[in-house]
């Protein structure tokens, strides 16, 4: 008696410890991967700044070299880098002295930058060669091509530039067209503070000019991560820039399916158990439905993908639809539902079942008054933990063939969808560096709502436990 | 002597049963008079526990049961074709070894065997009426809605499990060891109320505990390896046992 208590002490404390580690160890890595992520930051930045970027490479002339370099890629109307007069096109040269050589940077010196919810930084930008030296033309005067300035901004003007000047070199590059002018100019801004020796011809004669633009500006970028978020998850998606994507389509799209696939499996999944645990006769058929049900517990999400590929996207006609979604998911959870809710059934005492009978009751005023009312904490517990299997499962909607990408939140059943683990793959497998931020974000909700969904299920057994073994 | 003009209620004729291949009960005859108490004793595994849950059909909730033979409740044969053992259940109430109310409100407890056999009337009336004749009506009244059955004592919930039985008015009350979970006190407060009882309902209780027998009996049966040894007046069983077997159980040379 005694040893069987310590026994059973031992392995309290072994499963209590390997349960406490295993989650703070998730907590751990949760933090640190949020406190990594970029797409927060970037996203804020986009909010605050109210531009987004994107990347651009060019050889430098003489060189072997190549310069990699970032481009505004759009500017939100009425926004801070509107007003400082940043436009689509300019160059983003620096952000608070961090080169930016690629979009995250950007957003890097934004997470670095101590201080509250809204920060300014210096920002140095690039304007376009036709903003800063003013109108340029390609020519090919004198045999080869050459760049004309036609209309000199004012700062050129100021620097001594007139209409009608050939830019040879700019910062030491020879000048061949406006891309190159463009070009130069960029490297050239890469030293701030270095006035840049312009090489002109003017009436045949060859002059240097120093020019030094001031191109820096102050751009407050807004931080309320928060907001981020919520921005992320109600964004529509975007395919082309990560600051852009949005959740909002494969967020619909999960619920949309998971709610199909409740609709037909939860009463399905219940009816099932009810049956085999409480109607069923001992025989052959019911013992090789179990066996069956059983092993369909197991069975692989791709080939549950395949059933639901060839029986209800093709054969029933329903396509790559939320209809099918759901259907499939509905036969990936169905023996998962089911032997949860046996389980729970069966942990359902004999002596009640024989009161209810004792005093007339019928088979189903049995099962309808008190074996389901005790076995339904259990048979929730059950539903919720096969709902988020089903909620975090990509591989049988994948052969299904749910669409990876989507831009649009589903309208009805028949609509194409993605849900969030395939967006996340589909994130995942893209070059850029922001869009493996952007998947690391979506992991970040997805887990969560798994996370929160297994705590209901846990609040609920502790609720059942407390009721009516308490 | 009042044991002798008793008429059978419930009557078994050669009834046997099985549990898969092994046989639980082999051939039983015994009467069951009106509105008295029938004791069936015996050591464990005897069989008698099984008999009880054959008069209401318990049994046919395990897989792989067989019966021959007949038990016969007022003229009817309850294992006849076509007769539901739903109905069989309604006449002949049963009271188990385990306290067992429903995890409900007291009230709800009593009721619901009323509302699930569609009794029109007065619930309220019922209900007090069923727990006053359980010796329980005093000591729940004020929680009749607040507390589950879960909340009673033993003695109580099992008194609550009477009520419940009563509720339905049941022409037989039959008890599994109904005091084998419970204190000397709530046993005797539970042995007052059969003998109350028996007034009313006929009464048959499983027990392995003889002076039980012996104190609120009027018959008895002793069975033994599922066979029926000796039935007859308490009284007699008690003191003339005409079985050796018999004899030997009650004065204790085994069980």
């Amino acid at each position: 008696m005694r040893g069987r208590r310590t026994l059973g002490w031992v392995f309290a404390l072994l499963a209590g410890t390997a349960l406490g580690v295993s989650l703070l160890v998730l907590i751990v890595l949760i933090v640190i991967t949020t406190l990594q992520t970029g797409p927060i930051t970037s996203m804020r930045a986009v909010s605050g700044a109210g531009i987004s970027l994107s990347l651009r490479s060019m050889d430098v002339p003489g060189t072997r070299d190549s310069l990699a370099y970032v481009t505004i890629a759009q500017v939100e109307g009425g926004s801070p880098a509107a007003g400082l007069g940043i436009s689509r096109g300019d160059a983003l040269i620096e952000v608070a002295g961090v080169a930016v050589d690629r979009p995250g940077r950007a957003w890097d010196a934004v997470g670095e930058a101590a201080g509250g919810r809204e920060v300014t930084l210096p920002v140095v930008w690039m304007p376009r060669s036709e903003v800063t030296l003013g109108t340029l033309r390609a020519t090919s005067t004198g045999g080869g091509p050459r760049v004309l300035i036609s209309t000199p901004s004012a700062a050129a003007q100021a620097a001594g530039l007139l209409t009608g000047d050939l830019l040879v070199t700019a910062a030491g590059i020879p000048i061949t067209g406006t891309r190159q002018a463009w070009e130069a100019l960029v490297v050239a801004a890469r030293t701030q503070g270095t006035p840049i020796e312009l090489t002109l011809e003017r009436e045949g004669e060859r002059q240097v000019l120093l020019w030094n633009p001031s191109l820096q500006a102050e751009l407050p970028f807004l931080r309320d991560p928060l907001r981020a978020w919520w921005t992320f998850l109600t964004t529509l998606n975007e395919p082309r820039y990560p600051e852009r994507a949005g959740l909002l389509p494969a967020f619909a799209g999960s619920v949309y399916v998971v709610l199909v696939m409740a609709v037909v499996a939860f009463p399905l999944g219940i009816a099932g158990a009810v049956y085999l645990e409480e109607y069923a006769p001992t025989n052959l058929m019911t013992r090789i439905i179990e066996v069956l049900v059983a092993n369909l517990a197991g069975t692989p999400s791709a080939v549950v993908g395949i059933i639901g590929l060839e029986v209800f996207a093709r054969a029933l006609g329903a396509g790559r639809s939320i209809l099918a979604g759901g259907l499939t998911l509905s036969i990936l959870i169905l023996p998962m539902l089911i032997v949860a809710a046996r389980e729970a059934l069966r942990a359902v005492p004999q002596t009640l079942r024989e009161a209810a009978l004792a005093v007339g009751a019928t088979r189903w005023e049995t099962v309808r008054h008190h074996v389901l009312p005790y076995a339904l904490s259990g048979i929730l517990t059950g539903t919720i933990l096969s709902f988020s299997r089903a909620l975090g499962d990509g591989a049988s909607l994948l052969l299904l063939g749910a669409f990876l990408f989507v831009t649009y939140v589903p309208q009805g059943l028949g609509d194409s969808f993605t849900i969030v683990p395939l967006q996340i793959f589909e994130w995942a497998t893209r070059p850029q560096d922001g869009f493996a931020a952007v998947a690391a974000a979506a992991i970040l909700i997805l887990v969560t709502l798994l996370l929160v969904l297994n705590a209901v299920a846990i609040v609920l057994r502790n609720r059942f436990q407390r009721r009516w073994l308490g | 002597m009042r044991e002798h003009e008793a008429l059978p209620v419930l009557s078994t004729r050669a009834f046997s049963l099985w549990y898969g291949v092994h046989q639980a009960l082999i051939e039983v005859n015994l009467d069951i008079a009106e509105r008295q108490v029938t004791a069936i004793i015996g050591p464990s595994g005897c069989g008698k526990s099984t008999l009880i849950r054959a008069f209401n059909r318990l049994n046919d909730l395990i897989p792989g049961v067989r019966t021959s033979g007949e038990i016969v409740f007022r003229g009817e044969r309850i294992y006849g074709r076509g007769v539901d053992p739903v109905n069989v259940r309604r006449y002949i109430g049963m009271v188990f070894q385990k306290p067992n109310p429903f995890p409900k409100s007291v009230f709800e407890n009593v009721a619901f065997g009323l509302r699930i056999n569609g009794f029109r009337g007065n619930l309220a009336e019922r209900v007090k009426l069923a727990l006053d004749k359980a010796a329980l009506w005093d000591e729940v009244k004020d929680d009749l809605h607040r507390k589950t059955g879960y909340d009673l004592s033993g003695g109580q919930q099992q008194r609550l499990c009477i009520a419940r039985a009563l509720a339905v008015n049941p022409e037989v009350l039959l008890m599994d060891e109904p005091c084998s979970a419970l204190d000397p006190t709530a046993t005797a407060k539970i042995e007052d109320l059969i003998r109350e009882l028996a007034s009313s309902v006929t009464v048959a209780i499983v027990t392995h505990n003889m002076q039980q027998a012996a104190r609120v009996s009027d018959f008895t049966a002793f069975m033994l390896l599922g066979e029926l040894v000796e039935f007859g007046p308490t009284r007699e069983i008690f003191t003339r046992p005409t079985d050796s077997r018999t004899e030997a159980y009650i004065t204790g040379r085994f069980g």
